[in-house]
């Protein structure tokens, strides 16, 4: 091997290799970083919510009809949309509750064991009715869902509580206290419970207010502003108020949400015109959570491949300054007995050994950039593998740039040395 | 002697076209990238209000749950808004010389029937000094009166989509709009204003657009209004329904004083006191920590930069850093490989310096060709970027290009030329003359 004279002659032009080396390793400390960066980002996007979110619409029914403003009248039309929705073909469930998946937040509250002085911890919290986890879609671990009547009777008692004052005990808390069903998700089962089935047993709230635990439900996950994603309990009301109006889930038939969109607006303007109709799929909406990261991705995708790009037309151009450069050495070397083949290895093994050494600083480069990014923005901890991709993709890099020149170098005729240059 | 290196530095460009294209190309990418990112970064970082964002100050007190703080990453930090009660009392002081609580509800808007159906539209409740506060710019009009305030008179500040869209963009000043079962009278319509930064509130997204209509506060009440906003609580209101959400711990209002000079120390005393004050009445059970900050204060607490946009602005000055590397390699190549000319200018009498000179002004003119593609490419670029936001996140115009952006790219560019071409102008006025003679 020649890699002593190659070596030789590289330390004779420092500075020109030198930043060359330079250049790829500061280009591995960034693709590395921004890689890991964007395939945290993808993680998140590819989470699933545990629902049937491409076959999920939301359609929220604000009523302008002053008519709405009485309550009979309110609920005779939640009655009549969810049979017309029920009643929609393509439609396997429909449900009135205020939870909306991936909308990046909804309503939460403490809860904690009954009777006990232990931690309050925080859980998202939602009406549910007969219908809710059909129509999500997800399944009971254990326990029951609500029935129809149950939700009714839920509704009526929680309209009555809320209708008069509650008279205060001592301790400044209600002095009634009421207890509700709830059902809730595995993951808020054992953060208060533990790994025992939390079947039959009791939370309370910061009233003193029980909730009896029916039912669990298998994975719920929905990004909220604090840390409570996966954190659930559901309880049976009907959600219908002339100011808010109603919200609805529907679960289509595979395949059907797009199409049924618009059927279903149809159906529901026909049983009743004096309200607005917002619909919106799932799949729409976690499109829109996801906006930003979806944003940034392109933009940081486009960053590394420019990145490759510029640092590649960089290796480019430095060959074949070394090839005109060294034309009648090359000549010469040709002149002498060296082959095509050993002209078009000299390049090649000489660029590696540059890149090389700028890989090796740029491992270091890579890790002190991760670190700065860390402190300052919430960049992820950068893996060995990533670093392994990068030193591969760019070794990958430097010997197709060198190719081109260096194959042009090896085509350099021996006659070329004997002519004066 | 400037204009002569000028067309040296042109000639020398000609000569290798394909060379001077990956040249020029590549500090052109760099300095694409590093501008379009840091504009980016610039939108939303920078001060929404320059002439007054040290006067204006947002007002947190920290009336939360006894037994643990505020949720959120940092304990310290109060509820991110106040609560109705608090904002009642704490607007009676005169300290500050403008003031005004603020939150959003979402209305129903009853345009004309040839114009379309009811919709819910969001709403923003504020007092009469909200608009010479934050210096919101109006078209036809302007804002309301105390007097419109205290009634409260039914008007509003409708903005220029709303305008567009009830009145085809007319000067609709004195005409009325009906929202919800009421009627109000348009006093103002504004003109486009659309911060980055929605920096009056950022207790959600930071980033959504401005409302489009502006209405007295004090209609709270006759409209039994609920907010669109957060609504944090940890307590249970002492009476049912809309008069107990007034009464109660629950905080959903952004409170906003102007403190010019030296009220602000006044102000806290003032505000101080009064939590003192509710404190021997039992409310405020934790301790005293009031906060009364400056806009740039408040926003820097709250990070409306996201991370990844800073991120992104770092990794784009060192895309320029390696475009800057890549620049000087092939510079330094190219002047080398122009030794034996240099060598005959030499002895034909040229000072070091004026070679020099020579280099430098073609490294420069490279910067400044490439730089000028590159911004062209930004500007491109930041176009496509808000045509993206526009439709993934129906947020118009969320990027501006500013004058100081301007002034950053051409900056780099020079910079970028003058770093990158040094060393090899440098390298190359060392050259002896003599060896390279000889092989001529």
């Amino acid at each position: 091997m020649e890699l002593g004279p190659i070596v030789r002659a590289l330390r004779r032009n420092k500075t020109r290799f030198g930043l060359i080396a330079l250049e790829i390793a500061l280009t591995l400390a960034i693709v590395t970083n921004c890689v890991t960066m964007i395939l945290e980002a993808r993680t998140k996007m590819v989470k699933e919510s545990g629902f049937d979110d491409s076959n999920i619409v939301s359609v929220r029914s604000t009523p302008f009809d002053p008519a709405f403003k009485e309550e009979g009248y309110r609920d005779n039309s939640l009655k009549q949309d969810l049979a017309a929705l029920r009643g929609t073909p393509g439609v396997i469930a429909a449900t009135n509750s205020g939870f909306l998946p991936w909308q990046g937040g909804g309503s939460s509250t403490e809860m904690r064991i009954a009777g006990t002085k232990g931690e309050m911890l925080r859980t998202q919290i939602y009406n549910a009715d007969e219908g809710t986890f059909q129509a999500l879609g997800v399944e009971m671990v254990e326990g029951t869902a609500f029935t129809a009547e149950q939700t009714d009777t839920d509704t009526l008692r929680l309209a009555a509580l809320s209708a008069s004052a509650r008279e205060m005990g001592a301790d400044g808390l209600p002095r009634d206290k009421f207890t509700q069903d709830v059902v809730i998700s595995r993951a808020y089962g054992k953060l208060v419970f533990g790994e025992a089935s939390p079947l039959g047993k009791l939370l309370e709230d910061s009233d003193r207010d029980m909730y009896r635990v029916v039912g669990t439900i298998e994975d719920f996950y929905n990004p909220y502003g604090w840390p409570i994603h996966e954190y659930v309990v559901f309880y049976a009301n009907r959600r219908r108020s002339f100011e808010g109006g109603a919200p609805y889930l529907v679960r289509t038939e595979p395949g059907q949400a797009v199409v049924i969109t618009k059927t279903i607006e149809d159906r529901l303007v026909a049983a009743n015109a004096g309200r607005n109709l917002q619909m919106r799929t799932i799949d729409e909406i976690k499109a829109q959570f996801f906006g930003a990261q979806r944003i940034t991705v392109r933009l940081m995708t486009g960053t590394v491949v420019l990145l490759v790009f510029v640092t590649s037309l960089g290796i480019v151009g430095l060959t074949s300054f070394s090839v005109t450069e060294r034309t009648r050495q090359i000549g010469t070397r040709r002149a002498l007995g060296a082959r095509r083949a050993d002209i078009l290895r000299h390049f090649l093994l000489e660029n590696w050994v540059v890149t090389t050494f700028g890989l090796v600083l740029g491992v270091g480069l890579a890790y002190a950039l991760n670190m700065g990014l860390m402190s300052g923005a919430a960049a992820t901890k950068l893996g060995w593998p990533m670093v392994v991709g990068g030193v591969t993709l760019l070794w990958c890099v430097g010997i197709l740039a060198t190719l081109a020149p260096a194959m042009r170098a090896s085509r350099i005729s021996p006659a070329i040395a004997t002519r004066n240059v | 002697m400037l204009l002569y290196n000028f067309r040296i530095a042109l000639l020398s460009l000609k000569r290798n076209r394909i060379l001077s294209l990956v040249i020029i190309g590549g500090i052109a990418l760099g300095i694409a990238v590093s501008t379009m990112f840091s504009t980016m970064r610039h939108a939303f970082a920078k001060d929404p209000i320059p002439s007054k964002s040290d006067v204006l100050h947002y007002v947190r007190m920290d009336s939360w749950d006894p037994m643990k703080p505020y949720p959120g990453d940092d304990p310290t930090q109060p509820p991110t808004q106040i609560t109705y009660r608090d904002m009642v009392e704490i607007m009676k002081t005169d300290i500050p010389v403008r003031q005004s609580g603020t939150f959003k509800s979402n209305l129903l808007l009853f345009p004309d029937q040839n114009i379309g159906r009811p919709r819910k539209v969001i709403v923003r409740m504020v007092f009469s000094d909200f608009f010479p506060m934050f210096e919101i710019p109006f078209r036809y009009g302007s804002g309301w009166d105390k007097r419109a305030d205290a009634g409260p008179e039914p008007v509003v500040v409708i903005d220029e989509e709303t305008n567009d869209l009830l009145f085809g963009g007319q000067d609709s000043v004195g005409k009325t709009v009906r929202i919800e079962d009421r009627e109000f009278k348009v006093v103002g319509v504004l003109d486009t204003w659309r911060p980055t930064v929605k920096f009056y509130d950022v207790t959600q997204n930071p980033n959504e657009p401005p409302e489009g209509i502006f209405m007295p506060f004090n209609f709270l009440r006759p409209m039994q209004l609920q907010t669109a906003g957060n609504s944090d609580g940890w307590k249970s209101p002492p009476l049912p329904g809309f008069e107990g959400r007034l009464v109660s711990e629950t905080s959903w209002i952004q409170m906003w004083v102007e403190l010019p000079g030296d009220r602000a120390l006044p102000y806290k005393d003032f505000l101080a006191a009064y939590v003192g004050e509710q404190k021997k009445a039992g409310r405020f059970p934790r301790p005293l920590n009031n906060r009364v900050q400056p806009v740039m204060t408040y926003l820097k607490e709250r990070k409306v930069v996201p991370d990844e946009i800073t991120a992104m602005a770092v990794v784009s000055l060192l895309f320029l850093a390696v475009c800057a590397l890549n620049l000087m390699g092939l510079l330094l190549a190219k002047f080398l490989a122009r030794a034996p000319e240099i060598g005959v200018r030499r002895a034909l009498g040229a000072r070091r310096l004026d070679i020099f000179v020579q280099h430098i002004v073609e490294c420069e003119l490279v910067a400044i060709i490439g730089g000028t593609i590159g911004i062209a490419i930004s500007l491109a670029g930041i176009a496509v970027l808000n045509n993206w936001v526009k439709t993934i996140l129906n947020r118009p115009d969320i990027i501006q290009f500013d004058p100081q952006m301007l002034l950053l790219a051409v900056g780099l560019s020079l910079a970028a030329g003058l770093v990158a071409g040094a060393y090899p102008a440098w390298r190359v006025c060392h050259i002896a003359p003599a060896i390279h003679l000889k092989v001529q």
